[in-house]
């Protein structure tokens, strides 16, 4: 009885390991890559830990002086489709839940199914004829493609689980439509906010495509700038693999420490998406 | 309280006449109102202007013309078209038949009890929500013929060296390698929701009728997670279809056109041949295709819901 | 304060008619319990006066206003929800304070308010807490401290405390009550639980399937149902019925056993009837009729016993058509078998035509 649980905890233990590896050797090589010279990532066979420490490959990112702009742009871009998301998107989940009309979101869902660069060609174009290429403003703009309908599903799925006793109360209580949203509706849904946020935060922050086309050499984002550091400068590993890290670090730090909203929000969007 | 005031019931009786039901609902439309505008800006507009173009001469920077289904007719004879649209076909059954296996057993394994089991879910949720185009570049360093670590890892078990998503042949299978890696955790995610909703007496009920672990599996779990498997065979569908980043920034759709989906084909004519009219026709045909796929599928998950919902 | 005048009013989902025309005058200051099984339209009744349900048809009045169209903000009610509907973000004090804050009362004379309704339910110790932090009957008591503060016209109260248990809501039921005496406001209160009607209410309206089967004071509704329904429902255990007809001795019974009667009604020979005998108006007498014990529930205070008609032995045990229950003050050395003779109260017995109605 013992010995069979001490074999099925081992074999447990090692189905686990086979799982998570693929991950932890990826993200382990990708750190062991970003501090490495040359020299040794150059190396055969290949070294995990190197003896030296390259620091350099990560004050060389930062030192590119454009690194720190691409870096306010993104934020910029992310900051801002995902505010504006939330500012549409909240209260529209909130009509739509209240209205019952879910049908109307599969407009939601067919967007989401609609690949990305189908909207950018009529986008771009429009953007160019309103001579905003060159700004952030188109960024931002198309970041809405990805970001609102994020935002406007969770929050269907969020507002249909809050009770309406609360709201018909308050409606008794004398509030009005706004007053009911703003007061009651919104301070309870603030988790389902949350997870919205960060989802939106994190999809609006990887975004690539968007970038390539509308981005000029002042106005790219974190990813467009790490992937033409590939384009255009002579190969490196250290260096390219510290920016791969730093870009994509903010978002890994906040799926280890949001995992539980970001796991909600992707299983809620994903069945009840189907 | 008993004497009625002449002058209020006549005021309020004619206050009542004209909203006449569904007065005291309040509406909900101010609510919607600004998301409408948005998702009529950023998403109805440039599906009803796709269109419009699809049907016209349009390259970025001279004249257009209306030529009707010309694109269309171009397209059921382009030959890089229906190259790329096996491609897709092939990277996306790949991609979604072994993220599927693999994230059905990695549910299975994180629905026991194990130590620091949140923490090795988070780790292993990272790949999928990680920057594309960040561990696309790593990738790329990591399938590097003669000093990437995946050939050296190769070698400690004995196998050849592989060109990976250098040669034709083993590039779709690669990029493949790297979206398993990527979404296993999504059909991870979504079967574990399945799993967590099968309720415990059924399992106890079968020890008793002696099912082993193989039949509690296959006639009790089984089942009861089907309708989850096909929403995430739904979502995998529509995602590797649509695929962009990975590709683009691993091998451009190389080495020549081999690993060119029809996203990335329809990036290049868009956007390096700026023929935006023939690419137009490309996004609706392509639109066209993930809509009818992910109808089937739908389909094909209402009855097996309905099914195991009948407790077969 | 102010009466409620509802008049032929309709509701109807669709197709489906909820409330098919409901007339009832609640006086000023009155507590009136509407009373029925579940579905049968007083729930909607009460949102309907709340304003949280459109009026298909008819008018409300709260004082001499018609509100059919006035939003549930301006009708100048307060409504205590069976899940209380505490906002889960506000503490005690803010949740009472809610109202008077949209109609920008000023501060002091919130915190006057809201400390005299905490006075009044003991809920002083309790004001900065949030609701997940109190037990049920606490959290009940908020909801009404939330109605108190606003002193309203009605208070509306939908299954208040059908979600306390069974100790709690005896003691909540005289709370209630109390504080209706206390603040004598129109209070209009839906319950299923006729228990809690018969306890509380100055005027009961029993309703079924949309429609007003009776309303009166809580002891003529139980001396004199008006029909069959209100007579099955009001009271517990249940009235007793017997089909059978008048004859010239007594009442005959299908199962050819004779009960008495105080006086025959006129023009009614021949015709099926139903007899109605509550259970506490049954006593056993050696001249009664003679009858099998089946099961015997002594409580203690009092010994409830079911019966059916002798020579039934052999009847399915779920059926119940024949049974007579009867509640005794005394307890009785009879076993399960025996055979025991009863005799209703003659003064005690309703009699009920074909369709239902009060003979």
């Amino acid at each position: 009885m013992n010995l069979r649980k001490i074999v099925h905890g081992t074999w447990m233990a090692f189905c686990v390991f086979l799982l998570v590896s693929p991950a932890l050797f990826f993200f382990i090589w990708m750190l062991s890559l970003s501090l490495k010279y040359e020299i040794d990532n150059g190396a055969y066979p290949p070294i995990l830990i190197p003896e030296r420490i390259a620091w350099k490959n990560y004050a060389g990112v930062f030192e590119s002086n454009n690194f720190l702009l691409y870096f306010k742009n993104s934020i910029i871009v992310t900051g801002g489709a995902t505010l504006l998301a939330l500012m549409v998107g909240v209260p529209a989940g909130y009509g739509i839940a209240r209205m019952r009309a879910t049908k109307s979101a599969m407009v939601i869902m067919i967007a989401r199914m609609t690949p990305g660069l189908s909207f950018l060609i009529p986008l771009f174009l429009l953007f160019q004829w309103l001579g905003l290429l060159g700004t952030l403003v188109p960024q931002i703009l198309i970041h809405l493609v990805v970001t609102v309908p994020i935002v406007i599903w969770i929050m269907i799925s969020y507002f249909e689980t809050t009770p309406l006793e609360l709201e018909e109360a308050a409606m008794i209580d004398g509030a009005t439509r706004w007053q009911v949203f703003r007061n009651v509706a919104l301070p309870i849904a603030k988790p389902g906010i949350v997870v919205a946020f960060i989802l939106s935060v994190i999809f609006s922050w990887n975004n690539f495509v968007f970038g390539i086309v509308l981005a000029s050499r002042e106005t790219r984002t974190l990813p467009v700038a790490v992937y033409n550091m590939l384009s255009f400068e002579q190969v490196s590993w250290g260096p390219l693999a510290a920016a791969a890290l730093i870009v994509t670090l903010p978002v890994l730090i906040l799926t280890i420490v949001a995992q539980r909203q970001i796991i909600a929000g992707l299983t809620a969007g994903a069945v009840k998406g189907g | 309280m008993t004497a009625v005031s002449t002058p209020a019931v006549p005021a309020s009786e004619e206050e009542a006449r004209p909203h006449k039901g569904g007065h005291l609902k309040p509406s909900y439309w101010p609510f919607v109102l600004p998301a409408l505008l948005v998702v009529g800006a950023v998403i109805l507009f440039p599906w009803v202007f796709t269109i419009w173009m699809s049907l016209n001469e349009w390259r970025v920077g001279s004249d257009t013309s209306f030529v009707g289904l010309a694109n269309y007719i171009r397209l059921a004879t382009d030959m890089r078209f229906l190259e790329s649209l096996w491609h897709t076909i092939l990277y996306t059954v790949l991609s979604v038949v072994a993220p599927l296996i693999l994230g059905t057993a990695a549910a299975l394994a994180f629905n026991t009890k194990l130590p620091f089991r949140g923490l090795l879910r988070g780790i292993f949720v990272m790949p999928m929500m990680a920057t594309p185009v960040a561990i696309a570049l790593v990738w790329t360093m990591m399938f590097h013929p003669q000093l990437g670590v995946l050939n050296y890892l190769l070698s400690l078990v004995g196998i050849p060296p592989q060109a990976w998503v250098f040669h034709p042949a083993s590039v779709i299978p690669s990029l493949v390698l790297v979206e398993t890696w990527q979404w296993t955790p999504l059909v991870m995610l979504i079967v574990l929701g399945g799993l967590a909703a099968i309720p415990q007496e059924p399992y106890e009920s079968a020890q008793i009728d002696g099912a082993n672990a193989w039949q509690k599996f296959r006639y009790i779990t089984l089942p009861m997670i089907s309708p989850f498997l096909m929403v995430a065979v739904i979502i995998r569908t529509i995602d590797a279809l649509k695929s962009f980043d990975i590709i683009y920034a691993i091998t451009q759709g190389g080495p020549g056109t081999a690993s060119e989906t029809i996203n990335l084909y329809l990036y290049s004519v868009a956007f390096a041949y700026y023929d935006v009219g023939y690419g137009s026709a490309i996004a609706v045909v392509f639109f066209l295709l993930i809509i009818l796929l992910s109808l089937v599928l739908l389909h094909l998950r209402q009855r097996a819901a309905w099914s195991s919902g009948d407790g077969k | 304060m102010a009466s409620v005048t509802i008049r032929d009013v309709r509701k109807s989902f669709g197709a489906v008619d909820i409330i098919k025309g409901v007339s009832i005058d609640i006086q000023d200051g009155e507590f009136v319990i509407l009373v029925g099984p579940s579905g049968c339209g007083k729930s909607t009744l009460l949102r309907m006066i709340a304003g949280l349900e459109d009026i298909s048809g008819g008018e409300i009045r709260i004082g001499s206003r018609v509100v059919n169209n006035v939003p549930p903000k301006d009708r100048d009610i307060a409504m205590v929800f069976q899940n209380y509907a505490l906002y889960p973000h506000m503490t005690v004090a803010q949740n009472m304070a809610f109202s008077l804050k949209l109609k920008r009362s000023p501060q002091g004379e919130i915190d006057e308010r809201v400390a005299r309704a905490a006075e009044i339910l003991g809920l002083k110790p309790l004001l900065e807490r949030f609701p997940r932090q109190l037990s049920g009957g606490q959290r009940q008591r908020v909801a009404m401290g939330r109605a108190i503060v606003r002193d309203p016209q009605v208070f509306l109260f939908d299954e208040p405390l059908s979600n306390l248990d069974a100790k709690l809501r005896v003691a909540m039921r005289a709370e209630i009550k109390a504080l209706h005496q206390r603040l004598k406001t129109t209070t209009i209160y839906v319950t299923h639980d006729q228990i809690e009607a018969m306890t509380m209410a100055d005027k009961i309206v029993v309703m079924h399937d949309g429609i007003v089967e009776q309303m009166g004071a809580p002891l003529e509704l139980y001396d004199r149902p008006a029909n069959l329904f209100v007579a099955g429902f009001i009271g517990s255990p249940a009235m007793n019925f017997i089909k059978g007809n008048v004859g010239s001795n007594g009442f005959k019974a299908e199962s050819g056993q004779t009960f008495p009667l105080a006086a025959a009604p006129a023009a009614s020979d021949g015709r099926p009837m139903v007899y109605g005998i509550r259970p506490e108006h049954i006593r056993l007498t050696d001249e009664g009729v003679p009858v099998e014990v089946v099961v015997i529930e002594p409580t203690g205070s009092e010994t409830q016993i079911i019966v059916r008609p002798a020579g039934e032995r052999d009847k399915p045990v779920a059926d119940h058509s024949s049974a007579i229950t009867c509640v005794l003050k005394d307890r009785i050395a009879a076993r399960p078998g025996d055979v025991i003779r009863i005799a209703p109260d003659p003064k005690s017995i309703h009699l009920f035509d074909e369709s239902g109605r009060r003979v």
